[in-house]
């Protein structure tokens, strides 16, 4: 048996288990909420990368996983029932499977961007209903609780929320990988390459994308409802399209033909936003503008680059690889260095409070502060920082280019002309065809 | 575990156990098509036609561009829906059934563009297509590498295209004549009383025509067939029966040698096309 597939997961999951000794309060929280972006774009993608199936609405799902898991809380709270803590999440995913199944029996009626369309009008419509329905869904401020304890354990401090929100994790992770490997789940990659053909050969395909958005909508649902708990509140702003958004992108940027890239682009974005948006205000900015680079550049993400490279660099290749990403990774600091200067001198130039200045000093254009340091926004000397940047980075990444496209060929031994960047991963075999 | 798929590529079990239950008079009728019409808008495509093919009858479909094959081809697989008529399959009405019902009651059909699974290896292409037959269709507690029925037939029926030495790679990278003939497969996985092949030689070289009629022959020994075909020399290797189409209706029906001496098809079409 090949234990390949099993030791990279047990090694993962080690790892996360651990992880909490390490790290600091503000990282404990940042983790919780980076499983939970994580374990939402495993669920889209079921529907989005297997089935090809593109929602814009996933975000109904999410938050009526949440809500079903707030309202369970709440009723914990005032002694209506008991119900286990960390059972909840059971509750968020059979609510998201039911209404997956109801929003996506109309949605799948149609196929490509007519279905992404009714998801969309079906997530808003949950949008504009939601903060009308104050009794179900609270008002503005939404609604507040608390963990109840269970089964000797307080769920009160974060790192027993942490293992809770890991093991459910862990738990639909697998779900959803073996979910893959089933002839349901083989069908889905079916219905994404040619939806005609599979109702030619004898199958109701209706039926069996409802029954595949449901089911994506249900660990979709149990994301949502570990959202709550972790939260212990949640307002209409769940179903927001920037939650539908956000999944689109971070599957996106992990890779959608991936299995677990979609996980690992939804963490590390998750990641990226809360460390940035305490930085700087146009880190919005910056996380449209990864998306666009990803998206020219390699399509099919960083789980699709990952995997290009575990199937086609031979052993030893990595050698001759190393220098190429070398100068790869300082040409990149130096473009984003020359990039954020330029936005953030922009960002600053540009605001009420720098206007302001400018009136109390009569029109001058006064000196801004970034970085810690000061800067004239009419002197040439300011404005050759970014320029020099650039333009060093533009010189170098010719020369990445070209010792990436020679490195790559010697890595993977290959005659042809690939290249690692998109171009070769296109019609490569996706790693959610093989079986 | 072989002789699943020994018995659906030479010969059939689902062909000879539904052809037993329906034993009235139609019983040798397999499909059956009862004046019937098909317009789009104003236009009338299809105009009363009346078809029989009979168990174990190779088929030919032939006529003029234009002349309403695929037309009818897309209506009795149920693609289209009829304007009026009937569509019979084993005595059964079919008529205005969705294709993947009219599939399950036993017609298959092949296309005219090749149309598979092109980001999926060979083996899943036609793993989908056996799994449906078996009854695995919304199965989601079981993983499919378990179930050993279906893999063997697979592994068979890979043998039996002569696709061995590709069974793994994307069914999008194969040849064309590789492609048509696992798509042919995939039709015959399915088990059908009849099986319909649209165009099936299209586009190919003289030696790929020659490869895959002989695979045809192959696999489909003993089987009802349907085909539309351009190439008159395929048609006479294939088939023991052609109706000629023309304009929505068909003119002629029966044996090769009477349709080549039918007056109404040297007139209108086989004249000039074959000698």
């Amino acid at each position: 048996m090949n234990l390949r597939p099993i030791i990279l997961p047990a090694v993962g999951v080690a790892i996360l288990v651990m992880l909490p000794m390490f790290l600091s309060a503000n990282m404990l929280a940042a983790s919780i909420t980076m499983m939970i972006a994580a374990l939402f774009a495993l669920a889209f993608t079921l529907a989005m990368g297997q089935a090809g199936m593109l929602s814009f609405g996933h975000a109904a799902y999410y938050g009526l996983g949440a809500f079903a898991a707030i309202h369970i809380m709440v009723a914990v709270e005032k002694k209506l029932f008991f119900f286990p803590t960390p059972l909840i999440p059971i509750v968020g995913g059979a609510i998201g499977f039911v209404f997956g199944l109801v929003f996506g029996w109309f949605a799948t009626q149609r196929t490509s961007v007519y279905f992404s369309m009714v998801t969309l009008a079906l997530a808003e419509l949950l949008y504009t209903l939601a903060p009308v329905w104050n009794t179900v869904f609270g008002a503005e401020s939404g609604i507040q609780t608390e963990r109840g304890p269970s089964w000797g354990i307080t769920f009160g401090p974060d790192f027993e929320v942490y293992y809770l929100t890991l093991a459910w994790f862990v738990l639909s992770a697998w779900c959803l990988w073996a979910f893959g490997r089933t002839p349901l789940g083989r069908l889905a990659l079916a219905l994404r390459d040619n939806e005609h053909r599979v109702r030619f050969l004898g199958f109701n395909t209706h039926l069996a994308r409802t029954l595949i958005f449901a089911i994506s909508c249900l660990f979709t649902g149990v994301a949502g409802a570990l959202l709550a708990i972790s939260k212990e509140s949640g307002n209409y702003e769940l179903f927001g399209p920037s939650n539908s958004a956000n999944v689109v992108l971070q599957t996106f940027i992990g890779g959608a033909g991936t299995f677990f890239g979609p996980a690992f682009g939804a963490a590390v974005m998750t990641f990226f936003a809360r460390v940035t948006s305490d930085l700087t205000r146009s880190w919005l900015l910056y996380q449209g503008l990864i998306f666009v680079l990803v998206m020219l550049f390699m399509p099919e993400g960083l789980g699709g680059i990952v995997s290009l490279h575990a199937r086609r660099v031979k052993s030893g290749g990595w050698k001759v690889l190393v220098l190429p990403y070398l100068v790869c990774l300082v040409c990149g600091a130096l473009l984003i260095a020359g990039i954020v200067f330029t936005v953030e001198s922009l960002h600053t130039v540009l605001t009420d409070a720098y206007n302001a200045k400018r009136v109390a000093a009569k029109g001058a254009w006064v000196p801004y502060q970034l970085f810690g340091r000061s800067f004239e926004p009419l002197s040439p000397v300011t404005w050759t920082i970014p320029l020099a940047l650039l333009a060093l980075g533009g010189l170098l990444l010719r020369l990445a280019t070209r010792l990436i496209s020679r490195g790559w060929l010697l890595a993977t031994g290959a005659a042809a002309s690939d290249d690692p960047n998109g171009r070769a991963a296109a019609h490569d075999r996706p790693q959610g065809a093989t079986a | 575990m072989s002789f699943g798929a020994q018995a659906i590529l030479s010969g059939s079990t689902h062909a000879e156990a539904s052809g037993a239950t329906a034993a009235t008079s139609s019983a040798e009728k397999v499909l059956e098509l009862e004046n019937l019409h098909k317009s789009f808008g104003e236009t009338k495509i299809i105009r009363g036609v009346n078809l029989t093919v009979k168990k174990q009858q190779r088929h030919a479909l032939i006529g003029p561009n234009g002349a309403g094959k695929s037309t009818l081809f897309n209506l009795i697989s149920g693609h289209y829906v009829p304007t009026s008529g009937d569509i019979r399959l084993n005595g059964q009405t079919i008529t205005g059934l969705p294709p993947h019902l009219i599939n399950r009651r036993g017609l298959s059909r092949s296309f005219q563009i090749t149309n598979l699974f092109p980001r999926m290896s060979v083996a899943e292409n036609l793993r989908i297509s056996v799994m449906g037959r078996h009854g695995y269709r919304f199965t989601m507690f079981r993983p499919i590498r378990r179930i050993k029925a279906v893999n063997a037939e697979v592994d068979e029926m890979v043998e039996r295209l002569r696709l061995t030495r590709r069974r793994d790679d994307l069914a999008g990278d194969l040849a064309y004549s590789e492609q048509r003939a696992l798509e042919i497969g995939m039709s015959l996985a399915t088990d059908p009383l009849i099986l319909m092949l649209d165009e099936p030689t299209a586009g190919m070289s003289r030696e790929e025509t020659a490869y895959i009629v002989e695979m045809i022959r192959n696999v489909t020994e003993g089987r009802t067939l349907l085909v539309v075909e351009h190439d008159m020399s395929v048609v006479f290797t294939l088939c023991d029966q052609i109706s000629v189409l023309v304009y929505g209706e068909v003119i002629a029906s029966g044996e090769p040698a009477a349709v080549r001496a039918d007056n109404k098809v040297q007139e209108a079409y086989l004249g000039e096309e074959v000698h």
